[in-house]
């Protein structure tokens, strides 16, 4: 049984690179057109190119988002783009038109065809019909239970993509045109307004009977699914998605490797227990600006699992700076600011080859050699003493004080 | 062309029998029809009586913990005299062919059939017809319809459904605020954006909670065009009161049978004040800097 995939998004070159190197087994990126997050997406043919030229050095895959729901419009020019997606060696689409999955195979067979979560795709004998179709992998809806998922997997002989963390569409993706109405952004064609996210004054006939110091909000909590991470392994998932194409580096770096190490523990011991998950959901704290929960992975979703006036918050590391280079031999680090600490900070380094280790900033330089105490200058480059070996790659974060 | 309604009141068969060419009624899986299965297998003998076609419609996705009840309802469905079944779910597909209804098939796209590639491929398996997207405009329309004339099927009059979420968003606001407040009859419930005025009725059912468009949409002026191509027309009856559809519906009868002119002052007062072409004038492909 091969190892199950750990899937990360990527909203550029840069973040994908982190994606890879911090433990994912393959990324999903959009280009330029084609896809749903036209904000999220900016790759361009070389960018693809280089990225998947980078991932073959990690053995990792390149996903390519075609999730759109076409338009005739949207047409012009896919069967060029899916035929430079094949010359670069991306391994597959994800598509949410069903009618594309004959072209790919016609006009670059070498592409997988994965089905979008937009189709929200929630039993087995849909996911069987896209099979029959010619897709190669599903993504499942995130409205199905763990009970659900595992009977799915019971029942379909294609690999099956779940999402295990991050923001949740909080109606059936690509059931809800909302924000076409509102604001005339097709959330179909990348224009979501997140209008899911708004508030609402609810009527009865023409009686208000919501509450003004609360009211209605469709918004959902982000999904966090560290404690089903094991029976889905064990549920022959055949991938683990991480949703967050806007997100940072640093959100992607901790997310990624959080969930690399459990899945890793997962596979050494067989087990894990409620300890060591407490510990790696502490770890995704680190990285959270959301609430979050289960979503349906436990049943139902109550009242507790919608945001009703919430703002975000719950941050306990804010990411302070980014490792460029480490001089062994001064024990200096050249760093790029962040966000503002002081040289009595306490500090926490991690990276792809390096557990959280703290330190303390106390001695650091300006470019100049000049010694500074306050870095407050986002992009800034310093020198930072640091008392063990880094690597290019390795981000620093400041421990508060919750 | 078939000009079809949603009947989801039993009692609304008499006052419309003579005015359309056939029903679609649901139950399972479906929202807003207030039906027994006992009143649809009457309707499908009346259907049958009056020479009425009769649809059975299965509108929502269905979850893997609900396939039992998608086969029972199939049992059900097979022993009646249906000329088509609406579905949105793929996974009515493989119980169809169990069935032997495949061939009478129509999938619904809601919000994701938009184009004339997915509706050919979709109409090459053997299904019997579509329903496209009611995002679409007049020219996307035509479009579609003329590359595959009298295989499709399109929503002409009602509340276009915007959203549909697993979550019970009424019944969590109303635990959330510590108020109770019964859903059985949530036809009469609307949510309004703070900072916008239009009211979208919504209703929160076992399904899940479904926001229909604040307007009704019509296509009275674009029918005698789109009837050329159509397979079935469909009125949506959903928060329509009786007189709204028996009305709708005997203008659309004038307009294809009387070849009323669209441009008679009554249909053109009820586009102005009552009703709204949707997006048949007006894209929805602007980005967030437009």
């Amino acid at each position: 049984m091969s190892k199950i995939e750990l899937l990360a998004p990527a909203k550029d070159l840069a973040k994908a690179k982190i994606a890879i190197r911090y433990g994912a087994d393959a990324v999903y990126i959009g280009g330029k057109r084609f896809s749903l997050r036209s904000r999220a997406s900016n790759f361009d043919y070389e960018d693809i190119k280089e990225l998947c030229d980078f991932a073959s050095l990690y053995n990792a895959k390149v996903y390519v988002t075609v999730n759109m729901i076409f338009h005739d419009e949207d047409f012009d020019g896919i069967i060029e783009y899916l035929k430079k997606l094949e010359s670069f060696n991306v391994t597959g689409v994800i598509i949410s038109t069903i009618s594309l999955i004959p072209l790919i195979k016609k006009v670059a067979p070498k592409l997988e065809a994965h089905m979008s979560t937009q189709l929200s795709t929630v039993n087995s004998l849909a996911v069987r019909q896209l099979k029959e179709f010619g897709a190669d992998r599903v993504v499942l809806g995130r409205e199905c239970s763990i009970q659900e998922i595992e009977m799915i997997s019971r029942n379909v002989n294609v690999p099956l993509e779940v999402f295990i963390h991050g923001g949740m569409c909080s109606n059936y993706s690509g059931r809800c045109v909302l924000s076409n109405r509102m604001t005339l952004r097709d959330a179909n064609r990348g224009g979501c307004a997140h209008s899911c996210r708004w508030k609402y004054h609810l009527y009865e006939n023409d009686t208000e009977i919501s509450n003004p110091e609360c009211l209605l909000s469709m918004s959902s909590k982000d999904l966090r699914a560290s404690a089903y991470v094991e029976k889905m392994i064990k549920a022959n998932v055949a991938s683990l998605k991480i949703e967050g194409r806007m997100k940072s580096e640093y959100y992607i770096a901790q997310v990624v490797r959080t969930y690399r190490k459990m899945i890793d523990e997962i596979y050494e011991k067989g087990h894990l227990d409620d300890e060591r998950i407490k510990y790696y959901d502490e770890e995704l704290d680190k990285a959270e600006n959301r609430p979050s929960d289960d979503g349906f992975l436990s049943g139902d979703c109550d009242n507790t699992k919608h945001l009703f006036g919430v703002n975000g918050a719950g941050v306990t590391h804010d990411y302070v700076a980014y490792v460029h280079k480490y001089d062994s031999n001064r024990n200096i680090a050249y760093i790029e600011v962040k966000n503002i600490f002081n040289n009595e900070d306490t500090l926490e380094a991690f990276g792809p080859d390096l557990d959280n280790t703290l330190f303390k900033a106390k001695i650091m330089f300006d470019e100049d050699w000049n010694l500074v105490s306050l870095a407050n200058k986002p992009t800034q480059r310093l020198y930072l003493r640091v008392p063990f070996e880094m690597k290019e790659g390795c981000m620093i974060r400041k421990v508060s004080k919750k | 062309m078939e000009l079809l309604i949603t009947l989801r009141k039993y009692d609304l068969y008499d006052s419309i029998k003579n005015l359309t060419d056939g029903i679609i009624v649901g139950k399972y899986f479906t929202s807003g029809y207030h039906l027994s299965l006992e009143e649809i297998t009457d309707l499908s003998i009346k259907c049958k009586n009056d020479n009425l076609k009769f649809y059975v419609a299965l509108d929502d996705l269905i979850s893997e913990k609900d396939r039992s009840l998608l086969i029972n309802y199939f049992d059900f469905i097979s022993k009646l005299r249906v000329d088509g079944v609406y579905f949105h779910d793929l996974s009515v597909i493989e119980v169809a062919k169990r069935y032997g209804l495949f061939d009478k098939l129509i999938y619904d796209g809601k919000t994701i059939l938009t184009n004339s590639l997915e509706t050919s491929f979709y109409l090459n398996t053997g299904l019997d017809s579509v329903v496209i997207s009611r995002e679409l405009t007049l020219q996307e329309v035509t479009g579609i319809l003329k590359n595959n004339p009298n295989r499709v099927d399109m929503q002409i009059f009602g509340h276009i459904r915007m959203s549909y979420s697993k979550r019970h968003f009424l019944r969590n606001y109303f635990k959330q605020i510590d108020r109770e407040v019964s859903l059985d009859n949530s036809e009469v419930l609307s949510i309004t954006e703070e900072n916008r005025d239009y009211h979208m009725p919504i209703t929160d059912d076992e399904s899940g909670t479904k926001i229909y468009s604040d307007f009704i949409f019509e296509t009275y002026k674009e029918f005698p065009v789109l009837k050329q191509y159509l397979r079935r027309g469909i009125i949506d009856t959903i928060f329509l009161e009786d007189g709204q559809i028996i009305s709708a519906l005997v203008d659309f009868k004038r307009i294809t049978f009387e070849n009323r002119d669209f441009m008679e002052q009554s249909l053109l007062n009820k586009r102005e004040n009552l009703y709204s072409t949707g997006y048949l004038y007006m894209k929805t492909n602007k980005t967030k800097d437009e």
